[in-house]
């Protein structure tokens, strides 16, 4: 209303600049990253022995519409190399501000499960080559919804807080990197409080989840096999195991320190799938680092652990006698089958990233992974990859 | 970069002095009453306010990114460099929570607009100040 008066205004004086009428913006992003496995044998980020450069690198354009009276239209189109740059709608949204301090957007959004999430793929917009990927290890980061933010300060606090309701229907990394998965009737609240220097965020998040083992790449089944012969004579063992409709919690509590040049970023989340195999998982990371003028230096250190409580197979008997089979074990294979879901990494970063123009910044990242999977061994694997990238926003 | 060069280049003219840097005059339209201290405008300015201490909405307006007085008011007002501010408006850009200010292209174009634009806050160099525009900050 008041843009549509200030465009009448200088309208009527004559001097309407073209900027006032021109409310579609567009603005875009690209990253552009060559990677390596430098030690050890396992892929790390989608990187293998040799350079890739196209793990990591993307393009993405915004167009954005002004429509008025505090509306808005936004899409994201975003093309990824680790996905041979097919282009997808990565964002695509309504918005509109309802006052000065709350907007509601809908449509297709990101999942705000961490700090950096809203953000993630504009690498130009936070320090290292890439968000610590223990935490940030969902990766289904859209939803088809509403968002509502609402911005006021409290004293010389700056608050944020944002509620989101919507679905999910995609693909998760539990077994292979594309299990089928929905996520219904998803809801959460986070809360962000900026002080200056410090900023603090919590957040919530649960949904009905159901996943697919259809894509388990395991080429003996085993998980799938396992719960068919426990569920063809304990459903309700099965049921405790598959991820149907079953309630997924995330929690997650942050923090960062911008202050004399010193920075320093931690998050802890959990997530948990009830009543299912899927592991409780725990993470955090600390990030620290130093701005000096165009450069800044960066360490962090990560982990991560996937724990399964066992609440069930003491309900089953050790052995079962089935005629014209033989001996089974539900109890043991029940417990296997959890433990398999276990895992530990220990993680530990160090970068650099160099302002060298304007609107790009050059980043140098070295990380070693170390995981250890109790189920298979009791040695970790240790693997690390160094990266150089570039990001750029225009 | 830039500011090296300019620096080199006066330091042989032996000009040093002279360029001490321009003061920054803030500037709105003569009809608004509303008192504007360091912390308010650089909210103004940041997106994190929208309306002025009287209550009045504020448009703020930018001048280019590359221009010296752009340069200036982001390291005196705003306290951030070129690359932190553009790495902070990515952040509200691509997340659909904020834009930056409209930027216009000199001082005259920022001092015109604002007298025209009861609502609007610009900045410019103080040597540029004429009467058609309102001064509430020097820095």
């Amino acid at each position: 209303m008041k843009k549509i008066l200030t465009v009448a205004i200088l309208a009527a004086l004559g001097t309407a600049p073209s900027y006032t009428l021109a409310d579609t913006r567009i603005n875009g992003f690209a990253s552009v990253a060559a990677g390596s496995v430098v030690d050890g044998d396992e892929s790390l980020f989608g990187y293998d022995k040799g350079v890739s450069f196209k793990e990591e690198s993307l393009f993405a354009l915004q167009v954005s519409s002004d429509l008025g009276e505090g509306l808005s239209a936004t899409a994201q189109i975003l093309s990824r190399g680790s996905n041979d740059f097919a282009t997808e709608f990565e964002w695509a949204y309504l918005s509109y501000e309802i006052n000065d301090s709350t907007q509601i957007n809908a449509g297709k959004l990101r999942i705000p499960f961490y700090r950096y999430s809203d953000f993630l793929d504009v690498g130009y917009a936070y320090t290292w080559a890439r968000p610590p990927q223990t935490v940030y290890s969902l990766v289904f980061s859209t939803f088809d919804g509403l968002s509502i933010v609402n911005n006021h300060t409290i004293g010389d606090w700056d608050s944020t807080v944002q509620a989101i309701y919507g679905s999910y229907e995609g693909e998760v990394d539990l077994l292979s990197e594309e299990d089928p998965a929905t996520l219904d009737n998803m809801f959460g609240v986070n809360w962000t409080l900026t002080y200056d220097w410090f900023t603090a965020r919590a957040v919530y998040m649960q949904a009905n989840t159901s996943i697919s083992f259809e894509n388990n790449p395991d080429p003996d089944q085993t998980l799938n096999n396992g719960i068919a012969l426990v569920g063809g004579i304990y459903p309700e063992a099965a049921d405790s195991l598959t991820v149907e409709d079953d309630l997924g919690s995330f929690f997650g509590l942050g923090f960062s320190v911008d202050y004399n040049n010193i920075l320093i970023d931690a998050e802890f989340t959990t997530v948990e799938v009830e009543n299912s195999i899927v592991a409780k998982q725990e993470q955090y990371y600390v990030s620290v680092g130093y701005r000096f003028d165009t450069f800044t230096v960066y360490a962090i250190t990560e982990h991560s652990e996937d724990t399964n409580e066992d609440t069930y197979s003491s309900n089953l008997p050790v052995t079962l006698d089935i005629p014209n089979y033989g001996t089974v074990y539900p109890q043991g294979t029940y417990q296997a089958l959890l433990a398999s879901q276990e895992e530990e990494i220990d993680a530990f970063t160090v970068g650099v990233r160099y302002n060298f123009h304007p609107a790009a910044a050059l980043k140098f990242d070295y990380t070693a992974f170390d995981t250890l999977v109790p189920s298979t061994s009791s040695e970790s694997v240790e693997s690390s990859v160094f990266s150089v990238g570039v990001d750029l926003v225009f | 970069m830039k500011l090296f060069k300019t620096k080199l280049c006066v330091a042989v003219l032996g000009l040093a002095s002279v360029v001490a840097q321009a003061e920054i005059a803030v500037v709105v339209h003569p009809s608004n009453a509303a008192a504007v201290d360091g912390t308010s405008l650089s909210r103004i300015f940041l997106g994190k306010a929208k309306n002025f201490s009287g209550g009045g909405q504020a448009v703020a307006i930018n001048q280019a990114e590359s221009s010296p007085i752009t340069e200036e008011f982001n390291s005196k007002v705003l306290k951030k460099s070129g690359s932190q501010l553009k790495a902070y408006w990515s952040k509200l850009v691509f997340t659909g929570k904020g834009t930056p200010p409209k930027a216009l292209s000199s001082d005259a174009e920022v001092i015109s607009f604002v007298s025209s634009n009861p609502n609007s806050i610009g900045y410019v160099d103080a040597a540029s100040v004429t009467g058609a525009v309102k001064v509430v900050g020097k820095y």
